[in-house]
């Protein structure tokens, strides 16, 4: 019992990370149908910046918001050179236009830094623990889910509240009646990209806390676990993406504890084959939106 | 299997051997050239890349779905042929507890090929269902994430059992001479997967799927069963890769995980994209012109500003050429591409076919006029009972109606009247809440698109779906080619002749992109009539048009209908189109059928009157 309470906060302290990164994926996929592989930069960019920041004497209170601001900025400047230049291009195009834009920032990185891997000091109380009864909880677990559960209000706030949430969300479902209602379609694009920037800039203080080194490649893994989190939960929809965040996390540390020792190391094999069943079963995600076919 | 045996086999063996002949001749003039093991190395690198961009453009050239799995399918290939082709001496040295006693085993490298060919298959099968579970059409998003983490799946596999395969470390080796020497049979395998993928793409199978990602409904509104052709495409490409990538094993002389993932599937589908993925020619070009960048940016990364000898030694480039560049050209290359030319180089010019038309086709003469058949079953549509309730909406009640082979039978009713609500029902996109529909007594119910049409119901489109990247014959040759699968107990009549009745002749070598609106509805109609449909089913075909537009569209369309001997049921708003063309007319309104006879009678029907004209006659 304590051990499952255990993983489940395990889990949802993973889960949340993935489901900031999953939910800033759903955003841009709803408004320009871009799923964006090119998520993870939000990452390495500001990885990058934060082991420059330390080298510079710089200490977590001032990077963490380093890190927000750059993957805020990243977001934007990417949108700006590329996918700007590809609006209403098809699927095909978007998808591969994204993927190129990894390899160049990756190959960037790989250029004019190092292939090597660049360390950086994790915070001090990374590894604290909080006894609650017979439990140990990581500090840095109960600051992803306090945190996440803040910023998930906030962007709830964001979308339903106010004139931008509005025309994000008009955009999201039809973005020519949008338009023709009045909705800019340049701002609230960019918009969407700000706030994608956002959600990765603040699962990205904590990416990069828990990693302590980054390298040129290091936004592969963010990119496929949000990519794989908004598509469990249902493309198109962004409570669907938070919830595929979560079963992503709480997937993968539950089934790291039930695997045999021998084949533990295999898990993301096996949430890989988990999401494979799903999609079979439910070629929508969990929450799937229906998709009318226009004839 | 092959509609025209010069066109399609004949012409594609020619091209073929050109092709290879010119990417094999351009290697080694490069290589006498510069006379070196490095260049040597280069062009040997480049025709099994060859293989393996071949092997992939069969799957996303003919259905449009991007893959990124391929490689992944190519480091199970890879794994599975050097575990059993190296020796047992070299495999204690890495993996001395393999399971299964793979330790131990040891066969030809042939064989190898031949069980890697095999193993992959079996997972390219599951893999191919999970693809066709998710919806897979072109441009899939759902389906090219399946394709990813197929990738990581067994890069994840590869690097975490090290019992089998060597970990990320070591991986596994050849012994020193036991790795593939010579180019005889990479080039032997290179030619062949050329001229398989042409054949393929000239394919029955093939042009089916390339109708599927044209359009994916209006292809199945032509019988076209997507999943079926993308399945047959994903295997066939799988065996192509597959095979090039256990040479590409053999050749290198050992296999670790990292030469089967992220780097390698971007640099295959880079070079894909460049040369125009919807082309074996493109994909080929595609190949040489990579390879040449990314040489030619790895020397400038290398030595500065200096390359064959032309030195621009003190450079304030040096920002841009240093060690890695070839790595950042990839990434631009994709970019670059996808922004300004999305559709490659050749997009999808096809070396062979150009030769065909050029040389082989001769000089055509228009086809005469074809007879109306008369000697044609007869055929009962009917549709009863028809209610469709959208939660408490009720869109449709009670509706039905028949049509009789001859005739032509009008639907008409204001907006809301529920005519898109019944087509939807019988074209297979809504399934009724009650009722059924049948034609000649056989229930139709339930049927999906392609086997609605193959039963003899064909449709057309109110916003024309026509197959854009192909020409107007084409269009026309997709219908041909499943009527003479499915229609087999109808007269099929030929494409050329039907390309005439409908006026397009001229047209045929043209896009059907191109073509403009007038002409796109005769090929849309034309493209019909060649399913030798017991009832076409035209839905608003007049939508777009000007009165004397329509008044023309009246005669094609009874004279394409006699032509192949379908009754013909046609929807739309217009009261001087449906009075004009029809033998019998149903009324719609609020989602039931309020009359039903001759033009004249429902003109003369109070109700019909009040429904469309909104007279007082009942209120």
């Amino acid at each position: 019992m304590t051990e499952l309470l255990q993983n489940l906060i395990d889990g949802l302290g993973r889960g949340s990370i993935y489901a900031l990164l999953a939910l800033g994926v759903a955003v841009v996929f709803g408004i320009m149908h871009l799923l964006n592989f090119a998520h993870g930069e939000l990452i390495t960019i500001p990885g990058y910046l934060t082991y420059w920041a330390f080298n510079q004497g710089w200490n977590w209170w001032t990077v963490v918001p380093l890190i927000i601001v750059s993957a805020v900025l990243s977001s934007l400047l990417i949108e700006r050179v590329a996918f700007s230049r590809v609006r209403g291009a098809s699927d095909f195009t978007l998808l591969l236009t994204s993927f190129g834009v990894h390899f160049i920032v990756a190959a960037g990185f790989l250029l004019y830094v190092s292939a090597s891997v660049k360390p950086y000091p994790r915070p001090g109380w990374f590894a604290d623990t909080i006894a609650v009864g017979s439990l140990n909880i990581e500090v840095f677990d109960l600051a992803v889910i306090v945190v996440t559960i803040i910023v998930l209000a906030g962007t709830t706030w964001l979308l339903q509240r106010t004139m931008f949430g509005l025309a994000l969300r008009a955009a999201a479902s039809d973005f020519d009646t949008a338009r023709l209602m009045g909705v800019k379609s340049d701002s609230v694009i960019r918009g969407a990209f700000a706030l994608s920037g956002f959600l990765a800039g603040i699962a990205g203080v904590f990416w990069i806390m828990r990693e302590g080194q980054v390298t040129p490649t290091a936004g592969i893994n963010p990119m496929l676990q949000g990519v794989l989190a908004a598509l469990i939960g249902g493309l198109g929809s962004l409570r669907g993406a938070v919830l595929g965040g979560l079963v992503l996390g709480l997937a993968e540390v539950l089934l790291r504890s039930w695997l045999p020792v021998g084949i533990q190391n295999l898990t993301t094999g096996f949430v890989f084959v988990m999401i494979a069943l799903l999609f079979i079963f439910r070629p929508g995600g969990l929450l799937s939106v229906p998709q009318v076919e226009r004839v | 299997m092959f509609p025209n045996l010069k066109r399609d086999v004949g012409f594609p063996v020619i091209g073929s051997v050109v092709l290879f002949l010119a990417l094999f001749g351009g290697g080694l003039i490069y290589q006498t050239i510069l006379n070196n093991g490095s260049a040597e190395r280069l062009v040997t690198t480049m025709l099994i890349d060859a293989i393996i961009v071949i092997g992939i453009q069969i799957y996303i050239g003919n259905t449009g779905i991007l893959s990124f799995g391929h490689i992944g399918f190519g480091a199970i290939a890879g794994y599975v042929f050097a575990v059993y082709a190296i020796s047992p001496e070299e495999k204690l040295k890495r993996i001395p507890t393999a399971p299964f006693g793979l330790t131990d085993t040891q066969v030809s490298p042939g064989l190898a090929i031949l069980i890697a060919v095999v193993v992959t298959l079996v997972f390219a099968v599951i893999v191919g269902i999970g693809l066709a579970r998710s919806g897979a059409q072109s441009g899939s998003v759902a389906a090219t994430v399946i394709t990813l983490a197929l990738l990581f799946v067994t890069h994840e596999v590869a690097k975490s059992w090290p019992e089998l395969t060597g970990g990320n470390r070591g991986g596994i080796s050849f012994a020193i001479g036991e790795s593939l020497e010579g180019r005889a049979l990479i080039l032997v395998v290179l030619f062949a997967s050329m001229l398989i993928a042409r054949l393929y793409g000239q394919s029955r199978s093939g042009r089916l799927a390339i109708a599927a990602r044209e359009d994916s409904l209006a292809a199945r509104a032509m019988g076209v069963n997507p999943l079926v052709q993308q399945m047959a495409a994903l295997l066939l490409s799988v065996v192509i890769v597959s095979v090039g990538s256990s040479l590409r094993v053999w050749q290198i002389g050992s296999i670790l995980p990292d030469r089967f993932f992220f780097d390698y599937a971007m640099l295959t589908l880079v070079m894909l994209i460049v040369g125009g993925r919807n082309s074996v020619t493109g994909a080929v070009l595609g190949v040489a012109v990579m390879t040449g960048a990314r040489e030619l940016a790895r020397r400038l990364g290398q030595d500065g500003f200096e390359v064959f000898g032309l030195g621009l030694d003190e450079a304030p480039l040096d920002w841009v050429f240093r060690e890695n560049l070839n790595s950042v050209v990839l990434g631009l290359a994709m970019v670059g591409f996808m922004i300004w030319r999305p559709t490659g180089i050749l997009e999808d010019w096809e070396f062979d076919q150009w030769l065909y038309r050029r040389f082989g086709r001769g000089t055509q003469t228009e086809p005469g006029r074809l007879a109306e058949l008369d000697d044609v079953p007869a055929a009962t549509f009917e549709a009863s009972g028809v209610s469709v309730a959208f939660g408490g909406f009720k869109a449709l009640t009670n509706a039905g109606m028949t049509a009789e082979s001859g005739e032509v039978v009008g639907i008409i009713g204001p907006n809301g009247a529920g005519k898109t609500t019944f087509v939807n029902v019988i074209t297979g996109m809504v399934e009724p809440t009650d009722g059924a529909f049948s034609i000649d007594g056989v229930d139709l119910t339930g049927s999906a698109s392609h086997e609605l049409s193959r039963s003899g119901l064909v449709r057309t489109f109110q916003n024309l779906r026509l197959f854009g990247a192909l020409t107007v014959r084409e269009n026309v040759e997709i219908a041909a080619l499943v009527a003479k699968e499915h229609r087999t107990e109808r007269t099929l009549r030929d494409v050329d002749s039907l390309l005439a009745e409908a006026g397009l002749w001229e047209h045929r070598d043209r896009r059907a992109r191109e073509l403009d609106y007038g002409n796109s509805r005769r090929l849309e109609l034309a493209r019909a009539a060649a399913m030798a449909p017991s009832f076409m089913l035209l839905d608003e075909p007049t939508s777009g048009m000007s009165d004397s537009e329509s008044l023309t569209m009246i005669e094609q369309v009874r004279h394409m209908a006699a032509t192949v001997g379908a009754g013909v049921i046609v929807i739309d708003h217009d009261l001087g189109f449906i009075t004009g063309i029809s033998d019998r007319i149903y009324v719609l309104d609020q989602g039931q059928v309020i009359a039903e006879g001759t033009p004249d009678e429902v003109q003369a029907n109070a109700r019909v009157q009040a429904a469309y004209l909104g007279s007082a006659a009942d209120r």
